[in-house]
């Protein structure tokens, strides 16, 4: 998703800053770059490709100045050109603006602009952006009653930042997009997530929608709608800048792969008593509600199908809505308590889906991994998982931390019968999930299937969303087909796509009904030469039937699907790496979908 | 100019320290309830070091995971020496990562801030002549014995067997980045190089300074040093938790029951629970999330990470590994005892038990001193254990 970055006061480092702050927002995805400087004269530099590609371009005449935005783009708006990439200016070449969100009202305004006279050089509704500061400047007006007027005009959702020739400031307003200021002795910063500037300052204030910065060498002002100054809190963050790095793994993904063990810790501090039988999650415990909704998307989706479960389990009505069709097709909600899983909590699709509920008066509370974001701020209620900064496009350890910080929510809010039994298995997650990473063999797996035409994920209960989730970890960064199955449902289609050339993921754990069930859809598939790959704690007899076993330690079946889904992540990491993909920014996709 | 980064030699396993080392090296085993190398990486820190470069090789995740990019602010680059071919060539591997004047220090014994600023502060950069640590040590026998005239190293002994030594080689060391050739100069050894070979070169022609420092240093060699290693950082107070009695450390996340005894000393780590009636202590380590049932008793032991001790256990001089899982009624009486590693028996060692990680014990299961259980064991209900029991054994009475 779109990245921005500014600085000021960084005088003769200006493009360092915003370069570094550009590498930075990489996470988020991206397929092009540019930066605007302003000083000595406005300067702009952008370019489809990557950062280096940006890199190349800005060491011929780098541009110099001491207030600067930066953008990495990923398109909404026309393809990924040169011409489409941020920052956009108008026509006189006085104005810069770089902007992440959709502006749902451009094609009117472009229209008008361009009867006006205003010639457009992107495809991007962005551009209408620097042509309407243009009109207001050319009225008279100063430059940042001109950045007002022209974001007045705007409707829909945007992060966007500004800089005008001949002015040292940067103009900034927020709606709907995440946009957050860093505050340091000498210098401001602002961009869309902290880690962008988190090298020079661990000040930051967060703007809200409707709010308006302006950052000057010598001052940060925020202020609201009419112009009011708005007082803010300035917060410190502790994250770690280095934890940004790979600490010797090739990729992200396997560090976060690693890095599960120490997630689940932190999720899990201070929260579990066994002795007692009992939870820690404060005020949450008082919730007491007697329907609960979720709303999510993609690998949160999953965390939230296993959530509903574990309410149901303990007799409270519960179900997982994609939060894209949950904003527009709204069920009725009636006492429910609205929960929505992200990650980023700034994922568009599930902060609309939560506004609709609240707009319906509903009480709302976000699971969440990042502290002050749009989703915590804008929920009643929060729970934190803990998992610590993910950079890696495809979600790992910020999922089993949804699904321990779940189990939490499950046994906070209900009087779970075997509390004490799950509190035990939650305690030994960690080290079960080290027992994985030790002698996991996904590796040699991942080997032989990676040549694969496609593959199939089936489970039942608990092992539905983990086999949902390993069809989707194996898609997002192999590029391969990839499909998961409730077991129940492969005779009613799906079973037509299996063949000896489509390796069937079998989830499998405990010797109880449920995984009777199972072995006979494993049967089913096995009939038809599909290669099976049993993921088993050994209880069941499944091994008989499959080709290959991935094993996973014995534990309480809700404590399973975690460890299941650790061997599904490093089937997908090595084929992924088998087959040499972009494993840490695959194509097309976006770590925190900021656009709906 | 002063040294400002050092190079921690973490790679190899430790192998007399089996069955203990199956998934991780030497310097991740507990000294307390951390591992050996935050004990190392504090001594740099604190001496002003501000820069790590750790070459890993052996099970390299642990390390990686544990430390993660940053050590208390101070940045760790990692590099991979992909065979253990000697601490020479481990040292050879941060070739590309080092082009100035560097410690060298062994990841895997515990060491002083003091050795490292005495050695750092000794070290003329432009001279570069090699320096390093001496200390005063009643075992010289099995380190490397120097002999020092003055501040200068007249010869090293590797393994003396007489008894005329009275100091050893540290394993604390400043060189420039000439050291690099050095080493690549210096014949193998069987296929190895080792870093004292290069030093004992570096005697043969030229000058090597020795630094004579007092201060804590802990060696591990056995899996039943590591009993001692806790012993001695506890009697000084290393530990980084809280502390809630004297001698007594237990970390904000554990929960300790109000009938339940901590005898100094005692740390318990975050995420433990120690329940009614069990008697914990003294001269135990508790890592994390360990777990001690009701009326359990553990004396002078080490119970790494994820340890489950079920109601009714008696340990005494017992290191568990992580995530052992040791049934109601488990009984470990004390040393002494015979123990074999190896084609070596070690006589009258004060030891109760060895547990390899992820062991398992089902209730009332006894092991006599000085026996040594494989990882992933499974004793079944009833056992009566000793000697050696092999990885993955399923015991039966």
């Amino acid at each position: 998703m779109c990245g921005i970055i500014g600085s000021v006061g960084r005088d003769g480092e200006t493009l360092d800053v915003l370069v570094h702050g550009l590498s930075k927002l990489e996470y988020r995805g991206y397929d092009s770059a540019g930066v605007a400087l302003t000083g000595d004269g406005l300067q702009t530099r952008k370019c489809a490709g990557e950062i280096d590609d940006l890199r190349a371009e800005l060491e011929h005449e780098p541009p110099a100045g001491v207030v600067g935005i930066g953008h990495t783009r990923w398109s909404t708006h026309g393809p990924p050109t040169d011409e489409n990439a941020h920052p956009h200016q108008d026509c006189t070449g006085d104005v810069a603006v770089v902007h992440n969100g959709i502006i749902e009202n451009y094609q009117s305004l472009r229209d008008e602009l361009v009867a006006a006279g205003h010639t457009f050089e992107s495809d991007t509704d962005t551009e209408v952006v620097p042509h309407l500061i243009e009109d207001a400047l050319a009225d008279g007006a100063g430059p940042e009653a001109a950045f007002r007027s022209a974001i007045s005009k705007l409707e829909g959702s945007y992060a966007v930042a500004a800089v005008v020739d001949g002015t040292e400031a940067i103009f900034a307003a927020r709606n709907d997009s995440p946009l957050v200021l860093g505050i340091d002795d000498d210098a401001y910063y602002l961009a869309s997530d902290v880690p962008a500037f988190r090298d020079h300052t661990d000040r930051v204030v967060y703007l809200e929608d409707g709010e308006f910065a302006t950052l000057r060498a010598d001052e940060w002002i925020v202020s609201d709608g009419t112009g009011e100054t708005v007082e803010k809190a300035v917060n410190t963050v502790d994250w770690d800048p280095e934890e940004t790095g790979k600490s010797g793994y090739e990729h992200f993904m396997l560090k976060e792969i690693h890095e599960q063990p120490r997630a689940l810790r932190q999720c899990l501090r201070g929260r579990v008593d066994e002795l007692a039988g009992e939870v820690d999650i404060g005020d949450l415990a008082d919730l007491s509600p007697t329907g609960v909704q979720f709303v999510a998307c993609g690998t949160s989706y999953h965390a939230a199908l296993y959530g509903a479960q574990l309410l149901r389990e303990a007799g409270i009505p519960a179900q997982a809505f994609l939060a894209s069709e949950y904003a527009t097709a709204t069920p009725p909600i009636g006492d429910a308590l609205v929960v929505g899983v992200t990650q980023s909590g700034e994922t568009a699709d599930t902060l609309s889906a939560l506004r609709e509920a609240r707009r319906r008066g509903a009480r709302t509370l976000a699971v969440t991994n990042v502290v002050g974001s749009t989703a915590a701020r804008e929920c009643d209620h929060v729970l934190y998982i803990r998992a610590g900064p993910e950079i890696g496009v495809a979600a790992t350890k910020t999922f089993v931390s949804q699904l321990a910080a779940l189990n939490l929510l499950a046994l906070g809010v209900t009087n779970c019968p075997d509390a004490r039994e799950t509190i035990a298995a939650l305690r030994e997650l960690p080290s079960d999930t080290q027992a994985i990473l030790d002698d996991s063999t996904a590796e040699s797996v991942a080997e032989q299937y990676a040549d694969a035409s496609a593959y199939f994920f089936i489970g039942r209960e608990h092992q539905y969303p983990v086999a949902l989730e390993g069809a989707l970890k194996l898609k997002e960064i192999t590029y391969k087909h990839a499909e998961g199955f409730a077991g129940g449902e492969l005779k009613h289609g799906p079973l037509a796509l299996v063949t000896d050339d489509t390796p069937v993921f079998a989830v499998v754990t405990g010797d109880d009904a449920t995984a009777t069930k199972l072995v006979g859809n494993v049967k089913e598939v096995e009939a038809r030469d599909a290669p099976v790959v049993a993921v088993t704690d050994g209880q069941s007899d499944v091994e008989r039937y499959a080709d290959e076993v991935l094993r996973i330690p014995e534990t309480h079946p809700r404590a399973a699907a975690v460890l299941a889904n650790v061997q599904l992540q490093l089937v997908a990491y090595h084929t992924a790496a088998r087959l040499g993909r972009s494993i840490d920014k695959p194509r097309n996709l976006a770590k925190s979908v900021t656009v709906e | 100019m002063s040294v400002h980064t050092a190079v921690v030699l973490a790679a190899g396993e430790g192998t007399r320290l089996r069955p203990l080392t199956r998934n991780r090296p030497k310097p991740m085993l507990p000294a307390a309830n951390r591992p050996i190398l935050e004990y190392v990486f504090d001594a740099l820190v604190d001496a002003g070091i501000d820069r790590i470069v750790a070459v890993v090789g052996y099970k390299r995740d642990r390390v990686q995971d544990h430390f993660g990019p940053t050590y208390r602010d101070v940045p760790i680059e990692y590099v991979v020496q992909s065979k253990q071919l000697g601490s020479g060539h481990a040292l050879l591997q941060a070739r590309d990562a080092v082009d100035e004047p560097m410690l060298v220090v062994n990841g895997d014994r515990i060491i002083d801030s003091h050795i490292v600023a005495g050695v750092r502060d000794a070290f003329d950069a432009d001279t570069g002549v090699p320096t390093l640590a001496v200390l005063e040590r009643r075992d010289v026998h099995q380190y490397g014995a120097v002999v020092i005239q003055g501040e200068d190293v007249e010869t090293i002994v590797e393994k003396p067997e007489t008894d005329e030594y009275r100091l050893i080689n540290g394993g604390v060391y400043a060189f420039d980045e000439t050291v690099f050739d050095a080493i690549e100069e210096t014949p193998r050894q069987q296929g190895e190089l080792a870093l004292t070979d290069t030093l004992a070169r570096f005697v043969e022609t030229g000058q090597v300074r020795a630094v004579e420092t007092n201060g804590m240093w802990v060696d591990a060699t056995y899996p039943w040093d590591l009993l001692t290693m806790a012993t001695e950082v506890l009697a000084r107070g290393r530990t980084d938790e809280p502390e809630r009695g004297t001698n007594v450390w237990i970390d904000d996340d554990a929960i300790v029951h109000d009938a339940a005894t901590l005898q100094p000393p005692v740390v318990v780590g975050p995420d433990c629970e120690v329940s009614p009636g069990a008697v914990v202590g003294p001269n135990v380590a508790l890592g994390r999330n360990v777990t001690v049932g009701a009326n359990a008793t553990v004396e002078r032991s080490v119970l790494d990470a994820d340890t489950r001790v079920d109601p009714g256990s008696i340990l005494q001089d017992t290191v568990t590994g992580q995530a052992v899982h040791l049934g109601a009624g488990t009984v470990v009486p004390g040393g002494p005892a015979d123990v074999r590693v190896g084609t070596h028996v070690f006589e009258d060692q004060r030891l109760g038990a060895v547990v390899g990680d992820r062991a398992r014990a089902e209730g009332n299961v006894s092991l006599a001193p000085g026996t040594l259980v494989g990882p992933n064991a499974h004793l079944h209900t009833g056992v009566l254990a000793d000697g050696h029991v092999e990885e993955d054994a399923e015991v039966v009475r």
